[in-house]
């Protein structure tokens, strides 16, 4: 019996799968060159235009197999491909090569795009740097097609795989069938790599960046993907197969019993209407977001559109993606939130001794206002239907708000001027995160349509934990009376001021944790997608008033066990039909 | 043969969807027709090599047009690196 091993990699999409390795590598092209006599130099220029010809072919049936969750996203970058495949220039300065130098139509080739690649890569824009990946994945396939390879496709993978490959390029990751992949590992890529959308979207398990992975599995080797915690396990020993095969027939059953939820209205067991909405990182998640019926975006997190690129998108990239989930959405409302950057992530060459203290998020954009203006901008514009807010992330002091509205205020007098169109009534709310917002939530309420609370951050700020560090992140606890009790006075000031308040954080989803922030007199609750249906269990099995006796006990404890304690109990005692979730 | 020196005022400068716009409306002139910038000129119907002169916007090109329907192809062209289009 083969020893288990485990490899850990970063966690891209959640679940468990268990099966056989299929080893998927896009062969390496090794290109070679050969004279070709003055009599064959006509047939050369020939096989090449066919070449280019079976390659368009291939693209065009790529986008016909495109998954309908995700085409969207890959329709552009594909017919960008086929743009630069067709592009007449190129044939001709290959056929001239051909011609003139009497060399064959793979070196040829081979070298007129790399000429092009090597330009595109010396360039500052990171649009343009990016094509470079296109390049070759044309490139490689049209020169798989010259030497006749049949060229290893993920639609060619056996049922029930376990992919494993060094990476998947953009316009294979387009086509993977969740009804046949069960589960990919990559030794490149990370969370923003087009497998890591690919992947979340369709709902596959997935651990990608796992170092030297090529070389320690072979092909039908029997592996297991631990996509909540980012672990390939090979040849998993009997006890650790039954370990998940039983936490999967638990999670099924949950599923069984939560799934009817998706389609209930939101509301407690005494008729409170409270949105429960999705927090979503990506545009193709919105097809979670309608499966698990939430009422709206309560987060749209925009930090991907900057990682993904590497560099600042333009206003038209950010519109286009606002407005094409403002247009899916609607008339359900989504939330965007500027961009959540540490400095570091900006600017390569920063680095700073506490980036959760320091140049990050909104001190980040108020500092640049240009980037800034962009995205409020492209956000204005996504606005038209009149189902898109917006909201300010790190807000901890009152001058900052201030200015925010100075800027939002301007931009969009500078967008009357122009003619441009968007919601004039767009609301605008500010996370409230640091507990110097909490405390300061009076006076930030009168200069805002909306708080959101995030209740993680608001967390690591109040405890003075960062959660990351293995040695302390046990302290880590949202339960602690001292968030506890900024959280109420986070929805009491709101209120004061007449407006809504909605928390999304990780509490927001937590079964013991709703009714004490329904007892608090929450409005919204946004979440992962996967959440919603126990989430909406709990709150339509709930009353208000016992909620609010619950809170109100609640926040009078002096440790986190003793809230989660009394909480326990107390379910038990007065919500038994929901011990199921709650309990667990 | 005419030419005209154009600053390119689109927002995104010439990248992604005005490059692939320039080139699938030059494709329809029957004339030739190239953008020079830096010294460097590429034919304005080859899209690898519009994104290789790397035209952000308030960079200057020059268009030139050359054959039957060389007005036209200056006009509508000149309208889509000006960001009129």
């Amino acid at each position: 019996m083969a020893r288990e091993r485990i490899l850990k990699g970063i966690a891209v999409s959640e679940g468990i799968a268990q099966g056989s390795a299929f080893i998927y590598e896009s062969k390496r092209i090794d290109v070679f060159k050969a004279t070709v006599l003055s009599l064959y130099l006509e047939d050369e220029s020939e096989r090449f235009e066919k070449a280019i010809n079976k390659t368009r072919q291939d693209l065009i049936n790529i986008q016909r197999h495109l998954n309908q969750g995700i085409g969207a996203n890959f329709a552009e970058f594909l017919d960008a491909q086929i743009m630069m495949l067709n592009d007449r220039t190129i044939v001709e300065e290959v056929k001239k090569r051909i011609r003139e130098d009497k060399v064959n139509a793979e070196y040829a080739y081979h070298e007129v795009m790399n000429d092009y690649a090597n330009k595109l890569a010396e360039s500052h824009d990171s649009y343009l740097k990016e094509r470079v990946a296109d390049i070759w994945d044309i490139t490689s396939r049209t020169l798989g097609n010259l030497m006749g390879l049949t060229h290893s496709s993920i639609l060619d993978i056996p049922d029930q795989s376990i992919v494993i490959a060094h990476d998947i390029s953009p316009s294979e990751a387009a086509l993977i069938n969740p009804k046949k992949i069960l589960g990919i590992a990559t030794e490149g890529g990370g969370r923003t790599s087009h497998t890591a959308i690919t992947a979340r979207a369709l709902e596959i398990p997935a651990v990608l960046g796992i170092e030297g992975l090529m070389g320690k599995i072979e092909n039908s080797e029997s592996v297991l993907i631990d996509g909540d915690r980012g672990m390939l396990i090979k040849n998993p020993s009997g006890g650790r197969v039954q370990f998940y095969r039983r936490a999967k027939e638990k999670d099924r059953q949950m599923e069984k019993t939560l799934s009817p939820y998706c389609g209930m209205p939101s509301k407690t067991a005494d008729g409170k209407h409270i949105d429960i909405s999705a927090n979503i990182e990506f545009f193709s998640e919105y097809a979670h977001v309608r499966k698990y019926g939430a009422d709206g975006v309560g987060l749209f997190r925009t930090e991907f559109l900057y990682l993904t690129r590497r560099g600042s998108p333009t206003e038209e990239e950010q519109f286009r993606v606002y407005h094409a989930l403002a247009e899916r959405m609607k008339p359900e409302p989504i939330i965007i939130r500027t961009y959540d950057l540490g400095g570091d992530k900006v600017f390569s060459d920063y680095h700073e001794a506490n980036p959760f203290l320091g140049w990050r998020a909104i001190r980040v954009c108020l500092d640049d206002l240009d980037f800034f203006k962009m995205q409020l901008r492209a956000i204005l514009r996504a606005s038209v239907n009149k189902n898109v807010k917006i909201m300010f992330p790190m807000i901890a002091t009152y001058e900052e708000i201030k200015r925010i509205n100075l800027i939002f205020e301007r931009t969009k007098k500078e967008m009357r001027a122009k003619n441009v169109k968007f919601d004039d009534e767009i609301q605008t709310g500010i996370m409230v995160e640091t507990p110097s917002a909490a405390i300061l939530a009076e006076e930030l309420a009168t200069q805002v349509d909306f708080f959101s609370i995030g209740s993680n951050d608001l967390t690591q700020y109040t405890l003075a934990v960062d959660r990351g560090n293995e040695k302390i992140s046990r302290m880590f606890d949202h339960f602690h009376p001292a968030v506890l009790q900024l959280i109420k006075r986070i929805i009491d000031s709101g209120h004061k001021a007449n407006i809504w308040v909605g928390l999304c954080g990780e509490l927001a989803a937590d079964p013991l944790a709703i009714p004490i922030l329904v007892g608090m007199g929450i409005d919204e609750l946004s979440m992962n997608p996967a959440s919603i249906p126990r989430a909406k269990m709990v709150l339509r099995s709930i009353a208000v008033s016992t909620c609010e006796e619950l809170a109100a006990a609640a926040i009078g404890f002096r440790t986190a066990l003793e809230v989660k304690r009394y909480m326990r109990r107390m379910m038990h005692e007065k919500f038994p039909s929901i011990e199921k979730v709650t309990s667990s | 043969m005419i030419k005209e020196t154009i600053r390119i005022l689109n927002e995104n400068g010439l990248h992604a969807l005005p490059a692939s716009r320039f080139v699938k409306r030059a494709e329809k002139f029957n004339c030739d027709i190239s953008l020079t910038k830096d010294g460097i000129e590429v034919s304005g119907k080859s899209i690898m090599g519009i994104l290789t002169l790397a035209c952000e916007k308030g960079s200057k090109v020059v268009l030139k047009c050359d054959g039957k329907d060389e007005d036209d192809a200056l006009t509508e062209l000149r309208k889509i690196l000006e960001g009129q289009d």
